[in-house]
C-alpha cells in the first residue's frame, strides 16, 4: 500500500504547484463546427464528413502544464436545453457560430442571451468564435459583435475572434485565451 | 490513515442506503477524479439497484449526469463500471441520449479502450434513439466481425435489441452476422469471470458463445421469411459447422417451430434433423431434441421411437441432473402416450428408490401413468414412504398423477382415497391441500362408489382446516351431495360445527350448505332440526350470515317445495367456459363505454349439470399431470400438447359461441332460432391447393347451415361472386333423395388472395322427420379476374370457373352432444326397447384398440363413461358412450372391439336412442 500512497501524495503536490485543469464547455448551433474545432485543437485532422453530435463529446487538450477538459455539446435544438447543465461551474464557455451562415445568426443570438441570463451562468468568461472564416462571404468580428449584440453582455469577460477550423486560422489566439483562464 | 481506509471499505459492504449514496455522488464532480473512489460509489449504486432499490427520476437523472462526467477518465475499469451503471440508470433517468456521442466513440475504441469496448456497445443500444442508429452502422458492423469474441457478442446482442426500433438498418448487417455465425471464435475470456470457481472451467473455456448470439440475431432478422429460416437451419445443422451447443439448442427449437408452423411441407425434413440431433455429442442438444420431438402434435410411434430410446439411455447415467432431465421429459410425455414410454419401465423402476427425491417422484408418477392396474398399489405404497420428504410442488405432482389415475381405474378408488385422505392430514401449504381436495372432489363426482367415504374424509378435514377457501368449497359440496346420501343427518352435525367455530366467510357458507338439507326435505324431523339450527344463525354477528339464514328459513316455509328445490339445487347452470370467455371479453373491453351496458347473460347458454360434468371430466383426463414448469420451445405457442388438449373443451364451447354470434348477424338466418350444435371443422381440400376450402355444419331447429370457409391462394387474382353449389343425396351411395330441398347460398362478393371468406349454404330440414343423414357434393363457383399490376385493381372482365371439392357428410353424430352419467348400465337398461341399431365392421383407419377408441369417440360425438376411453388390454375392449340429441333425448352406445394382427380392429357398435330414427344414423357415422 505504501508505494501507492506515496504516488498519490506526489500527484497531489504536483497538481498544487504545477499542473492545472480547466473545464471548458463548447456550445453553439448545429453545424457551427464545434466538434471539428475540438478535434483540431486536440491535434487531430480536420475532416469534412463530421457527423452531428448526439449529446456530448469530451476531449482533453494538453498545453504545457495546463489541461483543458473540453465538453463539446450537440447544437441540435433537442440538446440546447442541456447546455446550462454542462456550463455550470466551468472556467469558460466557448460559443461558436458559423460566420458564413447569416440566417442562423439571429437564432444563435437568442440562444446565447437566453443561456447567459440564467443565474448559474453569472461571471463565467465567454469566448465567441466566428468559425469558417475561410468561406468568402463571412461576417467579420465587428459584424458579429454587432449582430450578436455582444455589447449587452456584462459582469464577465467577453472576447470575440474570427477563426477557421479548416485552415487552422487564428487557433493559437484561442489557445492563448483559454490558457490565460488558468491564472484567473 | 489506514484506519480511515478500513472504515471506508466496511461502509461499502455494510450500510448502503440510497440517500447517502446520492449525497456521495459529489465525488463524480471532483477534479481530478479519483477512479478508486468513483468505482466504490458506482459499486454501491449497483448494489442498491440489484437488490431492488430504485432511484426516483430526478435522482437517477442527476446521478446519470454526474456519472457522464467520468467519460473524461482513462481508467479502463472505471469506464467499465460506468457502462454497467449507465445501462441500469438509463431505464429511469431522463435525457440519457446525451451520452450517445461519447459512447459511440468508445464503441470503436482501441488499445486499452478494447477492455471497455464491449461494455460501450452493450450500453449504446439502451441509450440510442432510432434516428441515430444509422450513424453507428459502421462501428457495429466492424464490431460484429471483430476477432475479440466479447466485442462481437456485444455487437450481436445489441443489434438484436436494436432490430425492433430500426429494422431496416439492422437487416443490412446480415452478411456480417453470417460471418460471425460461422466463425469459430472461442469465448473463454468472456465467461471466465462468471465461471471462475466452476469445476468444468476447462470445458467451458471454449464455448463459442458468439455463434449462439449470431444465430439468434439471424433468426430475428429472417423471422418473416420462412424459406430463409429453413435454409438457415439446414445450413447450420450440418455437422461441425456450429461449435456452440447453445447455438445448436437454438437450432433445435427453430426446427421444431418450423415443423409445427408448416406441417405439410416441413415436418418431415425437420423431424429428420431433430432425429440427427438426438445423436449430437452434447447432452443439452440431445435433451432439447428429445423434448421437441415429444411435444410435436400428432406424433406417431415411429417418429418418437428414437427420442424415447435416447432418454431411456440417459436414465442410467451416473449424473443426477441427466437422470432428472430425462425422467422429467418422459413423465410429461407419458401423459399423452403412455404406451410409447412403457418400454422404459424397467429403467424407471430402478429410479423409484433413488435418493434424489425429485427423480424418485417423477419416476413413480411416470410409472403410475404407464403402468397397469396391478402395479398401482405397490407404487402408492412406495411413494407414501417419502411423501413427507418432498416439497409441496412435487407433492402436487404426485397428487395430480393419482387424480388422473382415479378416473382411469375407478376400481382402485378405495386405495387411492385412502392415500389421499392420508396425505390430507400431512403438513402442507395451500396449493398442495387444494390439489388433494380437488382430487377427492373428482372421485365424488366421477366415481360414485367412493362418495360416502370421500365425504366422510372431507368432513373430518374441515374440522381442522386452516384454509378458508377450501373450507368454503367443501361445505358447498357437502350441501350438494349430503342431502342425497342415505344418512343426511350425519353431515348436518359437521356443518353446524362450522357455524359455531369459524370465521364469518365459513359460517356463511355453512349456513347455505345447511339450508340445502332443509329445503324440499320430506322427512319432517330433519326439516325441523335444520330449521332450529338456522334460527340460531339469525343472531349471528355477521350480516351476511344472518341474511342467508333468513332467506333460507323463508324458502323452507314455502309451500311450493318443487320450485324452491330446483332453485336451491341449481340444477342447470351457465356454461362456465363460455361465461368465463365472455366475462373476460367484457372486462377487457376497449373503453369505459363498454361498461355503460351491463353484462348480458342472455348470450351465455345454460347447460345441465350433466353436460358440464362431461366437459369437465374430459378436460381433466386430457390435461393429465402438469409437470413442474419446463421451459417451452420459444414463445407463447402451445409447446405443451397437454395444455392444448385441456383448452380444447373450452375452445369448442367458445367456438360454437363465436359461430352463434356470426350466424346471428346474418339477416337470412334471423328466424332460425337458437343454434343447437356446430360440428368441428372439416377440411374439404388439401392445404396447398389453389383454393383451400373447409366446412362447418350448423344445426338449427328447422334448418341446416353449411359454412364454407374459402381461401384463394393464387396471388394476383381476385375471385368474385364466389358461391358453393351443394347438392345433398341420402347416404353414401348418393342416389336416393335426402329429404332436403336444394339449398340457397349466400355468396362472397369478392375474394382477394390470402384473405379468407365465407359462403353459407342453407337447407330446410324436412318437416316431421327429426333426423336426416345426407352426403353433399360441393362445387365452388366463381368468376376469376386478374389484377392489373399497374393499377392494383381487378380487370373489368374475367371468366367463370368451377372447382369441385370433397363431399361433406351429415351423420347421426351431428345431432348429438356428449353428456356425462355416473353409471352406464342403468342408462343402457332404461333404453331397452327404444330405437336401436347395430353393426359390426372392421376399422381400417385404426391400428390399435386405443386408436380405435379415440376415433370412435370423435366419430360418435358421445362421452365415454366409466373410464372406458382408456383400454387396458391390447386385444379386447368395451367402450361405453353417452350423449343427448339436440332435441334432448338420451343416446347410448356400447361398442365392443377386438384386435388381431391379421384383421386389425373389428368393432361391434350398438346404439340405443330415446328418439325414433336416430340410432341407425349414429351407427352409420362409423367409418
Ligand atoms: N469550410 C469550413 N467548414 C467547416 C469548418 N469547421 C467545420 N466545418 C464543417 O461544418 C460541418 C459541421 O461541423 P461539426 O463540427 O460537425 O459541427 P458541430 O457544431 O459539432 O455540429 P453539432 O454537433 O450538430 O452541434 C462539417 O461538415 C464540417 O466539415 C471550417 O472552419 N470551415
Ligand atoms: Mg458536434
Amino acid at each position: 500500500m505504501a508505494p501507492g500512497m506515496f504516488k498519490r501524495i506526489y500527484n497531489f503536490l504536483m497538481s498544487l504547484f504545477w499542473s492545472k485543469e480547466l473545464d471548458v464547455t463548447m456550445i453553439g448551433l448545429q453545424n457551427a463546427g464545434k466538434t471539428s474545432l475540438l478535434r483540431v485543437l486536440a491535434g487531430g485532422e480536420f475532416t469534412i464528413d463530421s457527423i452531428p453530435t448526439v449529446g456530448f463529446n469530451m476531449k482533453r487538450v494538453q498545453q504545457g502544464h495546463v489541461t483543458l477538459k473540453c465538453w463539446d455539446i450537440g447544437g441540435q435544438p433537442r440538446f440546447r436545453t442541456m447546455w446550462e447543465r454542462y456550463c455550470r461551474g466551468v472556467n469558460a464557455i466557448v460559443f461558436i457560430v458559423d460566420s458564413a451562415d447569416r440566417e442562423a445568426i439571429p437564432v444563435a443570438k437568442e440562444e446565447l442571451h437566453d443561456l447567459l441570463s440564467k443565474p448559474s451562468m453569472e461571471g463565467i468568461a465567454l469566448l465567441v468564435l466566428g468559425n469558417k472564416s475561410d468561406i468568402p462571404d463571412h461576417l467579420d468580428v465587428d459584424q458579429l459583435i454587432e449582430q450578436l449584440n455582444l455589447k449587452l453582455i456584462d459582469h464577465r469577460e467577453v472576447s470575440c475572434f474570427g477563426i477557421s477550423a479548416k485552415e487552422e486560422t487564428n487557433l493559437d489566439a484561442v489557445m492563448k485565451w483559454l490558457i490565460a483562464r488558468a491564472n484567473k | 490513515m489506514s484506519f480511515n481506509k478500513k472504515d471506508e471499505d466496511d461502509a461499502g459492504i455494510v450500510k448502503v442506503d440510497r440517500t447517502s449514496v446520492f449525497q456521495e455522488a459529489r465525488v463524480f464532480n471532483t477534479s481530478p477524479i479519483s477512479p478508486r473512489k468513483c468505482r466504490i460509489l458506482l459499486t454501491k449504486i449497483a448494489l442498491l439497484l440489484f437488490t431492488g432499490e430504485s432511484f426516483p427520476t430526478n435522482e437517477a437523472t442527476s446521478l446519470f449526469f454526474g456519472i457522464s462526467k467520468l467519460f473524461q477518465n482513462k481508467d479502463a475499469s472505471l469506464r467499465q463500471m460506468v457502462y454497467l451503471i449507465i445501462k441500469e440508470l438509463s431505464k429511469e433517468a431522463e435525457d440519457v441520449i446525451m451520452v450517445t456521442s461519447s459512447i459511440m466513440k468508445d464503441t470503436a475504441a482501441v488499445g486499452t479502450g478494447e477492455l471497455y469496448r464491449a461494455n460501450a456497445i452493450r450500453a449504446l443500444c439502451r441509450i440510442i434513439d432510432a434516428s441515430t442508429v444509422g450513424a453507428i452502422e459502421r462501428n457495429i458492423k466492424t464490431a460484429i466481425v471483430d476477432k475479440n469474441p466479447s466485442v462481437s457478442s456485444a455487437a450481436l446482442v445489441s443489434s438484436y435489441h436494436l432490430l425492433p426500433i430500426a429494422r431496416d438498418i439492422v437487416r443490412r448487417w446480415q452478411s456480417e452476422t453470417q460471418e460471425a455465425a460461422s466463425s469459430n471464435k472461442s469465448g473463454g475470456s468472456l465467461m471466465s469471470g462468471f465461471m471462475g470457481q466452476h469445476a468444468h472451467m476447462a470445458a467451458t473455456s471454449t464455448n463459442y458463445m458468439t455463434q449462439y448470439h449470431a444465430i439468434g440475431l439471424l433468426y430475428q432478422m429472417r423471422s418473416h421469411d420462412r424459406m430463409a429460416l429453413v435454409k438457415m437451419v439446414q445450413q447450420y445443422s450440418a455437422a461441425g459447422v456450429v461449435k456452440s451447443p447453445a447455438a445448436r439448442v437454438m437450432l433445435v427449437r427453430l426446427a421444431a417451430k418450423l415443423a409445427e408452423d408448416e406441417p405439410s411441407g416441413l415436418r418431415k425434413p425437420m423431424m429428420k434433423l431433430l432425429d440427427d440431433w438426438l445423436r449430437d455429442k452434447s447432452e443439452m442438444v440431445n435433451f432439447e431434441a428429445a423434448k421437441a420431438i415429444c411435444s410435436m402434435p400428432d406424433l406417431t410411434d415411429a417418429e418418437v421411437g428414437q427420442a424415447i430410446h435416447v432418454l431411456q439411455l440417459f436414465l442410467t447415467s451416473p449424473r443426477a441432473v441427466t437422470k432428472f432431465a430425462a425422467i422429467r421429459i418422459l413423465h410429461q410425455f407419458a401423459s399423452f402416450k403412455p404406451d410409447a414410454v412403457r418400454q422404459c419401465n424397467p429403467d424407471i423402476e430402478a429410479l423409484i428408490s433413488n435418493t434424489n427425491r425429485s427423480i424418485a417422484t417423477f419416476a413413480i408418477t411416470t410409472l403410475l401413468k404407464t403402468g397397469n392396474e396391478a402395479s398401482v398399489d405397490r407404487l402408492m405404497k412406495q411413494i407414501s414412504t417419502f411423501m413427507s420428504d418432498i416439497t409441496d410442488e412435487f407433492k402436487v405432482t404426485v397428487v395430480e398423477a393419482i387424480r388422473t389415475l382415479c378416473l382411469k381405474f375407478p376400481s382402485k378408488q378405495a386405495g387411492m382415497l385412502q392415500f389421499l385422505s392420508g396425505v390430507l392430514r400431512d403438513e402442507g401449504g395451500y396449493e398442495f391441500k387444494r390439489s388433494v381436495v380437488e382430487s377427492i372432489f373428482d372421485l365424488i363426482k366421477f366415481v360414485p362408489e367412493s362418495k360416502e367415504d370421500a365425504l366422510a374424509h372431507l368432513c373430518e378435514f374441515i374440522e381442522d382446516c386452516e384454509f378458508t377457501k377450501l373450507a368454503v368449497r367443501i361445505l358447498h359440496l357437502l350441501g350438494l351431495e349430503g342431502p342425497r346420501t342415505a344418512q343426511p343427518t350425519k353431515y348436518i352435525r359437521y356443518i353446524y360445527n362450522r357455524v359455531v367455530l369459524e370465521n364469518a366467510i365459513v359460517r356463511a357458507a355453512a349456513v347455505t350448505a345447511l339450508a340445502k338439507f332443509g329445503v324440499g326435505q320430506k322427512d319432517p324431523d330433519v326439516k325441523s332440526s335444520v330449521e332450529v339450527l338456522l334460527r340460531r344463525c339469525l343472531d349471528d354477528m355477521d350480516d351476511e350470515v344472518r341474511d342467508r339464514a333468513a332467506l333460507n328459513l323463508r324458502l323452507m316455509k314455502d309451500k311450493d317445495d318443487e320450485e324452491v328445490g330446483k332453485f336451491v339445487r341449481n340444477d342447470s347452470m351457465f356454461s362456465l367456459p363460455i361465461l368465463e370467455d365472455q366475462l373476460a371479453h367484457y372486462v377487457n373491453g376497449s373503453s369505459a363505454e363498454a361498461f355503460a351496458k351491463p353484462f348480458d347473460f342472455s348470450n351465455v347458454p345454460v347447460v345441465t349439470r350433466e353436460q358440464s360434468l362431461a366437459e369437465d371430466r374430459t378436460k381433466k383426463l386430457t390435461t393429465a399431470t402438469p409437470t413442474l414448469k419446463a421451459p417451452t420451445i420459444s414463445g407463447p405457442k402451445k409447446a405443451e400438447a397437454g395444455a392444448a388438449a385441456a383448452d380444447a373443451a373450452r375452445d369448442s364451447a367458445a367456438a360454437s359461441q363465436k359461430y352463434a354470434q356470426a350466424l346471428a348477424a346474418i339477416p337470412e338466418f334471423k328466424d332460425f332460432g337458437p343454434l343447437l350444435k356446430s360440428s368441428g371443422v372439416v377440411e374439404l381440400t388439401e392445404s396447398e391447393t389453389e383454393y383451400v376450402v373447409s366446412a362447418v355444419k350448423h344445426l338449427f331447429r328447422g334448418h341446416i347451415v353449411l359454412q364454407f370457409d374459402v381461401k384463394n391462394t393464387i396471388a394476383d387474382y381476385v375471385l368474385t361472386d364466389v358461391g358453393v353449389v351443394s347438392t345433398p343425396s341420402a347416404g353414401e351411395d348418393g342416389e336416393e333423395a335426402s329429404g332436403l330441398d336444394d339449398g340457397f347460398f349466400i355468396p362472397i362478393p369478392a375474394l382477394k388472395a390470402e384473405e379468407p371468406g365465407t359462403v353459407y349454404v342453407y337447407f330446410q330440414r324436412p318437416a316431421g322427420e327429426t333426423f336426416t343423414a345426407a352426403s353433399f357434393t360441393n362445387v365452388l363457383k366463381f368468376t376469376i379476374k386478374e389484377i392489373d399490376p399497374t393499377t392494383n385493381e381487378p380487370e373489368e372482365s374475367g371468366y367463370e370457373d368451377e372447382y369441385q371439392v370433397e363431399d361433406l357428410e351429415l351423420t347421426g353424430a351431428d345431432y348429438i352432444l356428449p353428456a356425462f352419467a355416473g353409471n352406464f348400465s342403468s342408462i343402457w337398461e332404461s333404453l331397452d326397447g327404444a330405437d336401436e341399431a347395430e353393426e359390426t365392421l372392421q376399422l381400417s383407419a385404426a391400428r390399435s384398440i386405443q386408436e380405435a377408441v379415440e376415433l370412435l369417440v370423435k366419430q360418435l360425438a358421445m362421452q365415454p363413461l366409466e373410464g372406458t376411453e382408456v383400454s387396458l388390454s391390447t386385444s379386447t375392449h368395451a367402450l361405453k358412450l353417452f350423449g343427448r340429441s339436440v332435441a334432448g333425448g338420451k343416446v347410448a352406445g356400447n361398442v365392443r372391439m377386438a384386435y388381431s394382427a391379421k384383421s386389425g380392429v373389428t368393432v361391434k357398435v350398438e346404439v340405443r336412442s330415446e328418439e325414433e330414427g336416430l340410432a341407425a344414423l349414429v351407427v352409420g357415422a362409423v367409418a
